[in-house]
């Protein structure tokens, strides 16, 4: 009797400590223990590989639902500007491109598209170069809804690429957004004949600033 | 007479002058002065975009550029139209053009007095030091764990109890030994505690239950990576970044609605913003252990793994991924969607990841265990009411408009179905 409680006792208080103590190590730097450890480490896809991690889809691919490939290339800013937005906008297209502004352009052109967002904050946020006023007699009022789809695909100035954030068709519906706020109006009125990008308001430079590549 | 009448005159003619003098001067320096506020009000509109003072972005640095330009006149005619000034062959002109690969805008609407004024705002931003501003606040390094577990009072006073029972049953058997030696009763001797069978049986239940409590805990622990904090190749911070500077969950982790896996962002979206954020400004970093971290070395981090050189601004060799070590670890025989969860579901990132928007250093909120999800799809509603996708459950659809049933959980429609999550 005494010896099987004793050894009950022990076999407890060991196992407990086992299990407990050396589990996660200090701060949690360690995962903890791990049963069926095939389960965890999944064997399906080998992270980080160098040559698969960076690798792209075939080139041409194109995703189920997507829209056909831009084939406008980086710096034809002349032909992006004609191009026209291809999806039929509705009002719930509108709603949903202002929260994906919001998410995505917001943070740095503001939600009210006026070029300040929360990382720039009038100069005293992180962002050191402005960012550009979207908003309604703005400098870039005057971009079609294909000049915005092409920034958003390529990129401007200090601008990044957000082509692997937002697909075609939510960069269509963001352009959509942005038009129909300058607008004033429920749904962009499609884009009307190609404005010769010349006839921009002059100082407001941008079209004038062509990359060279 | 007349020699003094030569000296009045002259004394008033020298005041005079001096007096046209003074106020030549003073309207010169008035036309002259660059009024700094109305000099940032035109710089944030019309340069900030492509300029920055300290900083080198789509164009040059502005610290100093007066001093750079070899003549004032051409700096201005720069910025009215800087594709005349490098038609007309100036040496620096072309240097700048060639340096940055970009013709500046032309600005032929500024007059000289708005180029002064924006002139006159980057001399006074170009004498102030950019970091003076990162030594304000910021000393919230050590903001202690507060409240919330009192265990250990408890525990105090369960010890202190316990002692005082202790000493009360010895008084109690004591005087009881006391009282039988007066009334002449023979009391057997006392066994000593450490002996007496009640004593040993008692210690030998509570220590076998705390043994099995630890033993449990732990077997239930195991295979489960709650509050779970590797460290990661960069100490990337999701408090500056989702908390203090506002960017959405999605913005990074854009997978989030549109598939399996929020994703761990590619390092392009990180280049979307550290092109130009090469510096850290923020409060003061520090690691679980209390190091405090360089913010800016690990933006360099970045430039190393991306590939891009900061002072050249391109990338000047190949990227390689950053591994990144997974907190979040579901086992393969779990079948877990984020955008069902977040798209349908409409559930907030914080629900399962915890205040994300708080830790510099994530750690695993929830313990991702099956009586967890279930849990949660017991007590979660679907929006039943418009959804086509639930078209199918009349019963319910039919016990809603009787009243009998007010919401549908996502038990109710199979979520906790073992096939829902184990096939």
């Amino acid at each position: 009797m005494k010896r099987t409680s004793n050894i009950l006792v022990v076999a407890a208080l060991a196992g407990g400590a086992l299990l407990a103590a050396c589990n996660t190590g200090e701060h949690h730097r360690k995962p903890g223990r791990i049963y069926m450890p095939d389960m965890y480490e999944s064997r399906a896809y080998e992270f980080y590989n160098p040559r698969l991690a960076t690798m792209k889809p075939v080139e041409g691919t194109v995703k189920r639902g997507e829209l056909l490939p831009y084939h406008v290339k980086e710096g034809d800013t002349t032909l992006a500007n004609t191009i026209k937005n291809p999806l039929t906008i509705t009002e719930a297209d509108v709603a949903e491109g202002k929260r994906l502004f919001n998410i995505y352009c917001g943070i740095c052109h503001g939600t009210a598209l006026d070029g300040n967002g929360p990382l720039y904050k009038g100069g005293d946020g992180p962002y050191p170069a402005a960012p550009a006023n979207l908003a309604a007699g703005g400098p870039k009022s005057h971009y079609t809804q294909g000049r915005l789809f092409y920034v958003m695909t390529y990129g401007w100035n200090a601008m990044g690429s957000y082509a692997s954030q937002l697909d075609r068709s939510q960069r269509w519906i963001i352009a959509a957004y942005i038009k129909s706020v300058q607008d004033g109006s429920k749904v962009p009125a499609p884009d009307a004949a190609p404005t010769a990008p010349a006839a921009g308001p002059a100082a407001s430079g941008g079209d004038t600033a062509t990359i060279k590549k | 007479m007349y020699r003094r009448v030569s000296i009045r005159l002259r004394k008033q003619l020298v005041s005079v002058l001096i007096l046209c003098a003074g106020l030549v001067l003073s309207v010169s320096t008035t036309v002259q002065a660059a009024d700094p506020a109305k000099g940032k009000a035109l710089f944030q509109a019309n340069c900030a975009s492509c300029h920055n003072v300290h900083k080198q972005l789509t164009g040059p640095a502005l610290k100093g550029v007066e001093d750079r330009w070899s003549d004032k006149k051409l700096l201005h005619q720069w910025i009215h139209n800087s594709s005349s000034v490098i038609a007309s062959g100036d040496p620096y002109a072309n240097a700048l053009f060639k340096q940055f690969n970009q013709v500046m805008p032309a600005f032929p609407a500024f007059t000289d007095e708005d180029i002064d004024n924006i002139l006159g705002y980057i001399a006074v931003e170009g004498a102030r030091d950019p970091n003076a501003k990162a030594a304000t606040p910021g000393a919230g390094g050590a903001a202690a764990e507060e409240g919330g577990d009192n265990s250990l009072l408890f525990g105090i006073i369960t010890l202190v109890l316990a002692v005082v029972a202790l000493i009360l049953m010895q008084i109690n058997s004591n005087l009881n030994k006391l009282a039988g030696d007066k009334e002449g009763v023979a009391t057997p001797e006392p066994v000593p505690f450490y002996k007496n069978k009640a004593y040993i049986a008692l210690g030998v239940i509570v220590l076998f239950m705390i043994g099995g409590y630890f033993t449990i805990q732990g077997a239930i622990g195991l295979g489960r990576q709650k509050d779970y904090m590797p460290e990661q190749p960069i100490h990337y911070s999701h408090k500056v970044h989702a908390g203090i500077n506002q960017i959405s969950c999605l913005y990074c982790h854009a997978g989030a609605e549109k598939s399996k896996h929020a994703m761990i962002p590619s390092e392009n979206i990180c280049m979307n913003c550290h092109k130009v954020i090469n510096e850290y400004h923020g409060p003061d970093l520090f690691t679980a252990e209390g190091k405090k971290i360089n913010g800016s070395a690990e933006i360099a981090k970045l430039y190393d793994y991306v590939g891009w050189d900061a002072e050249a601004k391109k990338y000047t060799k190949p990227g390689k991924p950053i591994e990144w070590t997974k907190i979040h670890n579901l086992p393969d025989h779990v079948y877990f969607n984020h955008s069902q969860h977040v798209v349908a579901g409409k559930q907030q990132c914080q629900t399962c990841h915890g205040n994300i928007q708080d830790m510099d250093e994530v750690h695993q909120f929830a313990d991702l265990s099956m009586g967890w999800c279930i849990n949660c799809h017991r007590t979660t509603k679907v929006q039943f009411a418009d959804n086509k996708y639930y078209s199918i459950f009349e019963k319910f659809h039919q016990e809603v408009k009787d009243g009998k049933i007010d919401s549908v959980t996502v038990e109710m429609v199979g979520g906790t179905e073992c096939q829902k999550c184990h096939y």
